[in-house]
C-alpha cells in the first residue's frame, strides 16, 4: 500500500477475522493514512446494505465485507446472510451507473486463513486500479459528519 | 398485510427530474414489514438516489424520513412543519399512503417510489404469497381456510378443474394446486360435505361494483 494512491476503500469486517484487534485496526488505518476505513462487526450478518451505501456515499471510492469462512460463522449464518446482502447492493449500485466492482465481499478462507492486514492490502490494492468514484462526494462539498447524518430527519 | 416492491430507480429519477428538494418518505407498517419502504428501505433508496444525482451532476438535496403510518392522518400531521422545505414528496409508502400524503399536502406534488402489490402472507423470511383478494364476502369456511379466488389460477368455485398434475396447478406448476388443498383440508376437518354445496358464481359488486369501497363504522367515530 502505497501513500500517493489517492482512493479509500471502507472496508467492514467481522471481528472474528484473524488479526482484527483493535490494535491491528488503528495499524492499518495509520499506516494507509486514513485511505482504508475499518469497520469493526460482532459478526459480518449484521450488515446492512445501507452501511455500504453510505460509505460510497459519503467516505468511500470503495466498501467491502470481510468475512469468515463458509460453515465458521460462529452465528451459523451470518456470512451467508451477508454475501447476499452484498450481492443486493451490488445490484443497487449498477442501477444507479456505478462500477458494481465498487462493493465487494472477501470469504476467509479455513485452509489458509489470513489476517485482516493482508486482506486489507489486497482488498486495497484492487481498488486502486479504478478510477474516483463519481458517486463520492467530492471534497468541495464535503461536510461534516454531522452535516451528513441531517439527510435523515 | 400490504406488499410492495420498489420502483426500478430509473423510472423514480425520471419522475423526480423536475424537482431539487425531495423528501424521501418512508412508512414504518406494511411496507417495512416486507422490506420495500421501511427506514431501511428509505435510507438505502435516498443514498442511492444522492449517488446517482452526483454522478449526472444534478444538484438535487434528497432528504429522508419515515412515519409509522402513511395511510393515518394524525400519523402524518408531524410533516406539516418540515414538509413546505421541498418541492416534492418521494413516498415509500403503499398506495393507500402515497394517496393520503397527496390529499393532506394538495400543493406539493407527490411520487410513488413503490409498486403496491397484493394483500400478502408471509410465509417466511422474505417470502410473501397473496391468499385473499379482499373480495369483500369472505367463503373461507366452505373451503376450509383456502381461498379458491385467491389461490387457484382459475378462480373455480365449483372444483377442481381437472388439470391439475400430482397436487400442482395446470397453469403454473410452481404453485399448488388450490382445490388438492382444499379437499385434503376439508377431509382432514371431515368436512368434505361442504364441496357438495353449488356455489353460485361471486358476486363482484362487493369489491370493485359500486367504485371504491368505504367502512364506516360510528362507534369508532369522534
Amino acid at each position: 500500500m502505497t501513500d500517493s494512491r489517492k482512493r479509500t476503500l471502507a472496508l467492514f469486517y467481522c471481528r472474528n477475522v484473524p488479526g482484527s484487534s483493535e490494535t491491528d485496526r488503528q495499524a492499518i488505518e495509520k499506516a494507509t493514512k486514513g485511505q482504508v476505513r475499518l469497520f469493526p462487526l460482532p459478526c459480518s450478518g449484521r450488515l446492512e446494505p445501507t452501511h455500504l451505501l453510505r460509505a460510497l456515499e459519503e467516505v468511500a471510492d470503495a466498501a467491502y465485507l470481510i468475512t469468515c469462512p463458509e460453515g465458521a460463522c460462529r452465528y451459523f449464518e451470518g456470512n451467508r446472510r451477508a454475501r447476499k446482502r452484498v450481492e443486493r447492493t451490488r445490484e443497487i449500485v449498477s442501477a444507479i451507473g456505478l462500477e458494481p466492482e465498487r462493493v465487494g465481499i472477501v470469504i476467509g478462507s479455513k485452509e489458509s486463513p489470513r489476517t485482516l492486514t493482508q486482506l486489507a492490502t489486497e482488498i486495497f490494492d484492487k481498488i486502486c486500479q479504478m478510477g474516483p468514484s463519481p458517486a463520492l462526494r467530492s471534497p468541495a462539498t464535503e461536510v461534516s459528519a454531522s452535516d451528513g447524518r441531517r439527510n435523515r430527519l | 398485510m400490504i406488499t410492495a416492491e420498489q420502483k426500478p430507480i430509473e423510472e423514480i429519477r425520471g419522475m423526480m427530474a423536475p424537482y431539487k428538494r425531495v423528501l424521501a418518505l418512508g412508512c414504518g407498517s406494511c411496507v417495512a414489514e416486507c422490506a420495500a419502504g421501511g427506514e431501511k428501505e428509505t435510507a438505502m433508496l435516498a443514498s442511492a438516489l444522492r449517488m446517482a444525482a452526483r454522478i449526472h451532476d444534478e444538484e438535487v438535496l434528497i432528504h429522508e424520513k419515515t412515519v409509522d403510518r402513511q395511510c393515518v392522518k394524525e400519523f402524518i400531521l408531524p410533516l406539516d412543519d418540515i414538509i413546505h422545505d421541498y418541492d416534492a414528496v418521494l413516498s415509500l409508502g403503499c398506495g393507500a399512503g402515497v394517496q393520503a400524503v397527496a390529499e393532506m399536502y394538495q400543493e406539493i406534488p407527490i411520487i410513488p417510489a413503490l409498486n403496491t402489490e397484493f394483500l400478502g402472507e408471509t410465509k417466511d423470511q422474505g417470502h410473501w404469497v397473496e391468499n385473499c383478494l379482499g373480495c369483500g364476502d369472505c367463503m373461507l369456511y366452505y373451503f376450509g381456510g383456502i381461498c379458491p379466488l385467491a389461490r387457484c389460477s382459475k378462480q373455480i368455485l365449483n372444483g377442481p378443474c381437472g388439470g391439475s398434475v400430482d397436487g400442482r396447478c395446470e397453469v403454473n406448476p410452481d404453485i399448488p394446486c388450490a382445490w388438492q388443498l382444499i379437499i385434503d383440508r376439508l377431509t382432514q376437518l371431515g368436512a368434505l360435505d361442504r364441496l357438495e354445496a353449488i356455489y353460485p358464481p361471486k358476486n363482484w359488486a362487493r369489491k370493485q361494483g359500486s367504485g371504491p369501497r368505504k367502512i364506516i363504522r360510528e362507534d369508532q367515530q369522534r
